[in-house]
């Protein structure tokens, strides 16, 4: 499981600097989508099947499509690149980074309650995943499924033009 | 001026005045376009009127007689040298539009016309297919073609028709132009038969006249033969 | 690992089951006669296995390039190509002779990178998503636990595809056009995914050649079990079939690539290979697509009738894919482009709530046993909202009152 790893990771941290580094926003865009397909590819190489396939189809197939679905509506152009360049950007950058790098690498390697994880074990079969996420994490997913419906209504609301009136049906 | 118009369903009046439109079950217009469609496939195996398609150049469709394209000369008779109607009068070529016509006057060693053709050009990328030179045309010699098959390679003779490509028999104009050509031949015959008519009269009062005369030359040889 | 995790019963060496393994038997029986390593034998047995799949669906669609002109040109009256040999055969070899020699012209504000990543990367979600299809009994190239799952997430990499052949050509057609077709092809995947959530509850697994398996009974004897014959799978099968019309850009929801209205969208400034490469990424996710439905709904490779099990089950399958492609060109011959607007509306106001009403009533008739009481039960649960909003909303379009306001007021 070492070779995989080995030859995924330094292209998805090429790929992640190549997204926050690069001036164009399409390019940007693109690396990106490139660095979550390529994790992806890391979740189906150390046995973690749905979860790979669900990034994929969920982060490179609807989030980097919306992205660069906006990017064509409003075409942003050279001011995006202007704003990429601002000095000062690499040293806030690393500020909000940083911190949140060493917490999270601390946590994981500090973990020990793993059951699958190591390479001989077998990967979580489907039926386990679907029964444990809406027993025991039931709570969670409705969670989820509330704020998600808020984000809709909410973005509903923001894109209704506020000049139109309503069709109101005839009286007849 | 704000006219507000209601739907034509809600106009009021006649039959189509409803409040709201006929229902009916959603998808069945769909249905019934695929029906339409299926129909027109299978019956295009098997009907004529559903495959309508010519598959030229193995087939060529039928062409109207009213279709002109290009002029033709025509000629009575098997010999195009001896039967062709053309004097070489010239008035086609002087009424052409876009002058496309080249007519040469065949004269024989004096000089006196031969009421021929020695050349007949028509210059086909020039003619602009207007009929006019059949219109005026006194001899019933020039007549509208039914030809679009014409291109040729060659860009600066093969587009130029003499004699023997516009030489066409009475009987292809016939064939071409069934109405026309019966009526032109109609025509010719009923000319030919009072020429022959009067002809005949000519000849029966030249005879009767003939007769008379020597009738009187005899009357008066006998007199004269009593006095001497 | 279980991605690669292949099935091992086999059929009987005189049926003609036998027909789709034998390229990928002979060369590792070969392979294992030279005393080749194991890692060799298997690799060379799927190198063969996909090169089958892939070499029977490019031929697949050449015809198929053939078969559409002339069905359409039937259905309009004519002929279709019949010059280039007999009854037109070889027409697509002279389309694909043409293709090649053609001069490969990309625009100077182009990004010549993304230009040409664009065809590849439109091809190779189709042929991943071929590769997971049962094609017969036991017999799949890629047998995957996941493999439904996994052909939505290659299904959602064309989207990208599309943008890139769009923004990459530097041009105002391609650009409009690939806006026109993300969007649609976004607004279709919910109804595509949602309509087969229900064949996944019924079933209990998302691995493909699970769920033609399980549609091999038969109903008083003579009904087959296919998806399609209960109340919520034909709601989902129509829904389906609409969405996987959209999902391959096809007429009426061709919308992205009207010759008439934006020449052809994403793919204007391609020519020569690159077009020909969106034309069989086109055609191969049709491929791709009516597999999984017949797949999903249609019972994949098993018989309609009991008695027909001596046909070859890969010759049902592919009869089947007959039927459902020569569905797609008759509706492709009948029906005009539907509009922008008209497209959105019907993605998000008909399908996506009909779609959400199948995966309950597929959870209904689970409980109530299926039969005739799951029909009595589910029919009125999709029929009522579906005569709701096709009438309702339909008639307060239609009846309002337009207000004209003329120049000299």
């Amino acid at each position: 499981m070492i070779l995989p790893l080995l030859i995924l990771s330094p292209l998805i941290l090429l790929a992640a600097l190549g997204a926050v580094w690069n001036a164009r926003p399409v390019h940007a865009a693109l690396m990106l989508a490139l660095a979550l397909a390529l994790t992806a590819g890391l979740y189906l190489c150390i046995g973690a099947d749905f979860i790979g396939l669900v990034q994929f189809m969920v982060y490179v197939g609807a989030v980097a499509v919306l992205i660069v679905f906006s990017l064509l509506i409003t075409r942003p152009g050279d001011e995006a690149e202007e704003l990429a360049r601002r000095p000062g950007s690499l040293v806030t950058g690393l500020a909000c980074v940083l911190p949140v790098a060493a917490v999270l690498m601390y946590a994981v390697s500090h973990t020990t309650d793993l059951p699958y994880g190591t390479a001989a074990s077998p990967p979580l079969p489907l039926q386990k995943l679907g029964e444990s996420l809406f027993t025991d994490y039931a709570p969670a997913v409705l969670a989820v499924g509330v704020l998600l419906t808020a984000v809709m209504v909410g973005a509903a609301l923001f894109a209704r033009d506020p000049d139109k009136k309503p069709t109101t049906p005839p009286e007849s | 001026m704000n006219v507000s118009r209601k739907s034509p369903d809600q106009n009021g009046g006649g039959q189509d005045a409803r409040a709201t439109p006929r229902w009916s079950m959603p998808g069945l217009g769909l249905v019934k376009g695929l029906v339409v469609t299926a129909r027109n496939m299978i019956q295009s195996y098997y009907r004529k009127d559903r495959m309508t398609t010519v598959q030229y150049p193995e087939e060529r469709a039928p062409i109207s007689p009213n279709f002109r394209n290009f002029p033709f000369l025509c000629y009575d008779g098997d010999n195009p040298a001896t039967g062709l109607r053309c004097t070489a009068c010239s008035i086609c070529e002087k009424e052409c539009p876009p002058q496309c016509i080249y007519i040469v006057l065949d004269r024989d060693e004096n000089g006196k016309s031969l009421k021929r053709p020695k050349l007949f050009d028509i210059d086909i990328s020039v003619c602009m297919n207007c009929g006019i030179c059949a219109e005026v045309c006194p001899f019933d010699s020039i007549y509208m073609d039914g030809q679009y098959e014409m291109s040729t390679t060659d860009r600066f003779g093969g587009l130029l028709l003499g004699l023997d490509r516009l030489a066409k028999s009475a009987d292809y104009h016939m064939k071409l132009r069934p109405l026309e050509a019966s009526e032109v031949a109609a025509r010719r015959k009923a000319e030919e038969e009072k020429k022959l008519a009067a002809q005949a009269a000519k000849e029966a009062k030249a005879k009767a006249d003939k007769e008379a005369k020597a009738a009187a030359a005899q009357a008066a040889g006998t007199g004269k033969g009593e006095t001497a | 690992m279980s991605l690669l995790a292949m099935s091992s019963a086999e059929p009987s060496l005189w049926s003609p089951e036998w027909l789709p393994r034998l390229p990928q038997r002979l060369v590792e029986m070969l392979l294992r006669n030279c005393h080749a390593p194991d890692w060799l034998v298997s690799l060379a047995g799927y190198a063969v296995a996909a090169g089958t799949v892939v070499a029977v669906f490019l031929s697949a669609f050449a015809l198929l390039s053939l078969i559409e002109r002339k069905t359409l040109a039937r259905i309009q009256n004519r002929l279709g190509p019949n010059r280039a040999g007999w009854f037109g055969i070889l027409q697509p070899v002279a389309d694909g002779i043409k293709m090649l020699t053609k001069e490969d012209i990309v625009p100077a504000k182009a990004e010549w990178f993304l230009h040409l990543m664009a065809p590849i990367l439109i091809v190779v979600p189709s042929m991943l998503a071929l590769g997971v299809i049962p094609y017969g009994r036991e017999w799949v190239p890629v047998s995957l636990d996941l493999g439904l799952l996994f052909f939505f997430a290659v299904g959602t990499l064309t989207e990208v595809a599309v943008f890139m052949a769009g923004w990459a050509s530097g041009s105002k057609f391609p650009m409009l056009g690939a806006m026109r077709a993300i969007s649609q092809m976004v607004s279709y995947e919910l109804p595509l995914i949602l309509s087969a959530l229900g064949v996944i509850m019924v079933t209990g697994s998302l691995s493909l050649p699970d769920i033609v398996n399980k549609q091999g009974d038969f109903h008083l004897g003579f009904i087959p079990a296919w998806n399609v014959f209960t109340p919520w799978g034909l709601t989902a099968t129509l829904i389906f079939f609409i969405a996987s019309i959209a999902e391959a850009n096809r007429c009426p929801f061709d919308l992205p690539e009207g010759e008439s209205e934006i020449v052809a969208g994403h793919m204007t400034e391609y020519s020569g290979f690159k077009y020909a490469l969106f034309f069989m990424g086109e055609y191969l996710g049709l491929f791709a697509i009516s597999g999984l439905f017949i797949t999903l709904f249609l019972g994949g490779w098993q018989a309609p009738l009991p008695g027909l099990t001596i046909v070859p089950s890969w010759l049902w399958f592919f009869a089947k894919l007959a039927v459902v492609i020569f569905t797609h060109l008759w509706i492709r011959g009948t029906f005009p482009r539907v509009r922008m607007d008209q497209l959105m509306r019907f993605a998000w106001l008909c399908l996506i709530p009909m779609a959400l009403l199948t995966i309950p009533a597929a959870g209904i008739w689970v409980f109530t046993g299926g039969g005739l009481k799951g029909w009595l039960i589910i029919m009125p649960l999709l029929l009522v909202p579906w005569l709701i909003l096709t009438t309702v909303f339909n008639r307060r379009l239609a009846s309002q009152t337009r207000n004209y306001t003329f120049a000299d007021s």
